[in-house]
């Protein structure tokens, strides 16, 4: 015992050990109380609705027209080349939603502008608006998955 | 039993002297007795310096926001009977409040415009103290706790605009949280535990009110105690030296007013430590019975002059009250955002940058700013100038300068931005790191510390610089927000006050 607490070099006797030691759990115990507090603001169960939106037949989207989904925040594009695709509508920069207008979309709340793919074209946003995978369900109808990014480019050919 | 009837008739007098405990406050050992004695008043010191009483010196900037902060208390009470912090409640109890609960209307008004006053009113006390010098040792700490302060009651204006859930407080709670998701790192996980979940929803209204209610209050109430107890600490408000005795420097010679000199010391002054009255004090303190001339007892002087602050205060904010309502948007909109989607005024600036980079605006500069005000009292240090409104001539003219030159600097670059397009006109494909530089708000803040390191050199006066820097900082945010509030329009583009905004 003594070896390990007055060996040479060491100057820690029992006292400062076990003070340290005392010291030493306690702020462990401290640490983990916070965490495990802390730990609890955070949600495991989420009542959100799904963000996969079973959005209509396919031939419910005019050719070439762009069909907003306000509810969803979703732009629907059927192209008669490429096929289907979905575009956000939630402004990549401070999250608003994003309005339709002859050069692409818009957002009201801060000035960014982005052309018909979703490249942003001026104003602060730092991204480009997401596209969304489209699948068709088995009941036929076009499902958008708004969890899920996809290249802009990508597109559901029919 | 007749013990009894003695003490029986005795009651009203004895429960009166138990309760007052002091007779008619004829002497000042009575008025110092009853600063003393009174819970209450008992975190004022028992005599004050006579420039602390001088309202042109403080302003009572200070006791008017904590006034301020007492009606929010007060009203925020009483309104919390009536709210529900639930999406399909919260918007209803605000129609509630205007129609139905007797004098709700002016409550819920009274409780925002005080808001609002506060915000206000603690900026400008941060003014006054930086003007006045009075963040200088040993008042070094007590300044960071105000700039802390100065935060909470932003964040609880934040989270209290939120309560109503109309179209304000939705866009507010996305783009505020959003701003949050900017903080590189744990930006996303910080936003996910501010909302309680990926949406603006439910969990985010009961979690922002929460924080307006428990959480921010009573770190405010804290933060506040260790504010006052620090003034006090600290040896009572900042003052000029020249007032510490107008005898020593009228008498003294340098060498009778150094405590170690041994020359003779007929009004000693500035010893480092000393005994205030009550307690012993870091600092220069008012002496008790050594400069009587200096000094008045705080009973009446100083209470009634905070008493006549405080109805005062509570006059002028009830008038408004009663004349102005306090804005309330449309039920909120989860689909489609107000156009244009404003905070209120003193956020508006921070929008304005925001506009042009979020990160910059929402996460660079309001960090740098903070670290900037904490950092003041530990870079300006030098004595002179402490308690006087600015420096010296020269100092006035640099503010002056400095106001001058971020006005043009903010206007060249604002129009230079809108005139061009900016940097994605020109480079479609620019990276992003680009556009958060180039831009009128990252420039400005870059002007600002380019203006203060020239001031520095040229003057060769730290004091100088900074009154220049503080001066530029204030001058920008309080023109940004102009800009924000009155030349913003629908998509926000600018408009001048003259030009009315397109019909939707």
């Amino acid at each position: 015992m003594n070896s390990l607490f007055y060996g040479q070099g060491c100057n820690v006797n029992r006292r400062h050990f076990l003070s340290k030691l005392g010291w030493t759990s306690f702020w462990t115990a401290v640490v983990g109380m916070v965490a495990g507090l802390a730990r609890s603001m955070y949600p495991n169960v989420l009542y959100e609705p799904s963000r996969k939106y079973k959005v209509g037949y396919p031939a419910d989207f005019a050719r070439d027209v762009v069909t907003p989904l306000p509810g969803e925040k979703l732009f629907i594009y059927n192209d008669s080349k490429q096929g289907f695709y979905a575009i956000s509508g939630i402004c990549t920069h401070l999250g608003c939603v994003v309005s339709k207008t002859q050069e692409g979309f818009f957002c009201p709340c801060h000035g960014s502008r982005f052309d018909h793919s979703g490249k942003v074209k001026a104003g602060p946003a730092p991204r480009p608006l997401p596209w969304y995978r489209v699948s068709l369900a088995l009941d036929g109808q076009l499902v958008v998955d708004a969890g899920e990014e996809v290249k802009p480019g990508t597109t559901l050919p029919i | 039993m007749q013990e009894f009837w003695r003490n029986a008739r005795a009651l009203p007098g004895n429960v009166w002297r138990s309760t007052i405990r002091h007779g008619p406050l004829d002497t000042d050992l009575d008025r110092a007795e009853v600063m003393n004695q009174n819970f209450f008043l008992h975190i004022l010191p028992v005599s004050v310096h006579r420039n602390t009483l001088r309202f042109s010196y403080s302003l009572g900037l200070g006791a008017i926001a904590f006034i301020l902060f007492l009606i929010l208390i007060g009203t925020g009470i009483i309104l919390m009977f009536y709210y529900v912090p639930a999406v399909d409640q919260a918007y209803p109890r605000m129609k509630d409040l205007e129609f139905v609960v007797s004098n709700g209307k002016l409550l819920r008004n009274l409780h925002r415009w005080a808001a609002h006053g506060m915000v206000a009113v603690v900026f400008l006390h941060m003014c006054r103290v930086f003007y006045t010098g009075s963040f200088r040792p040993p008042r070094e700490f007590n300044w960071v706790v105000g700039v802390v302060l100065f935060f909470l009651t932003l964040g609880l204006s934040f989270t209290g605009y939120l309560l109503p859930w109309d179209q304000l407080a939705f866009w507010a709670i996305t783009v505020g949280t959003n701003i949050v998701a900017y903080l590189p790192g744990v930006g996303k996980q910080l936003r996910f535990l501010l909302l309680g979940g990926n949406e603006v929803g439910q969990e985010a209204l009961i979690r922002f009110y929460v924080l307006h209610i428990a959480i921010l209050p009573v770190l405010a109430l804290i933060v506040l105690g260790v504010h006052f107890w620090r003034i006090r600490k600290d040896g009572g408000l900042s003052r000029p030296e020249e007032a510490e005795s107008p005898l020593v420097s009228m008498t003294a010679t340098p060498a009778s007013r150094d405590p170690a000199g041994g020359s003779l010391q007929i009004f000693p002054a500035d010893p480092r430590k000393t005994y205030g009255l009550m307690e012993l004090v870091k600092g220069r303190t008012p002496m008790v019975d050594r400069g009587p001339e200096d000094t008045l007892t705080a009973w009446p002087h100083l209470v009634f002059r905070l008493f006549t602050l405080s109805l005062l205060t509570l006059v002028i904010f009830l008038i408004v009250s009663l004349f102005f309502d306090a804005p309330l948007k449309e039920l909120a909109n989860p689909n489609f955002p107000e156009n244009p989607a404003k905070a209120p005024w003193y956020f508006l600036g921070l929008q304005e940058l925001v506009s042009y980079s979020a990160f910059m605006g929402g996460v660079f500069i309001p960090t740098l700013t903070v670290v900037a005000l904490m950092l003041i009292p530990y870079i300006d240090r030098g004595p002179a100038g402490t308690g006087v409104w600015f420096h010296s001539r020269r100092a006035r003219k640099i503010a002056l300068l400095s106001a001058i030159l971020t006005t043009a600097v903010i206007w060249l670059l604002l129009f230079a931005n809108m005139r061009t397009g900016g940097v994605r006109r020109f480079y479609p494909d620019s990276p992003q790191w680009l556009i958060d530089l180039l831009n009128p708000g990252t420039l400005t803040v870059l002007y600002l510390v380019v203006f203060f390191f020239i001031a520095g050199y040229l003057t060769d006066s730290l004091r100088e610089a900074s009154i220049g820097l503080f001066t530029g900082f204030l001058i920008g945010f309080t023109l940004f927000t102009v800009i924000g509030v009155f030349l913003r329009g629908p998509n926000w583009e600018f408009y001048w006050f003259w030009q009315s905004w397109p019909a939707p």
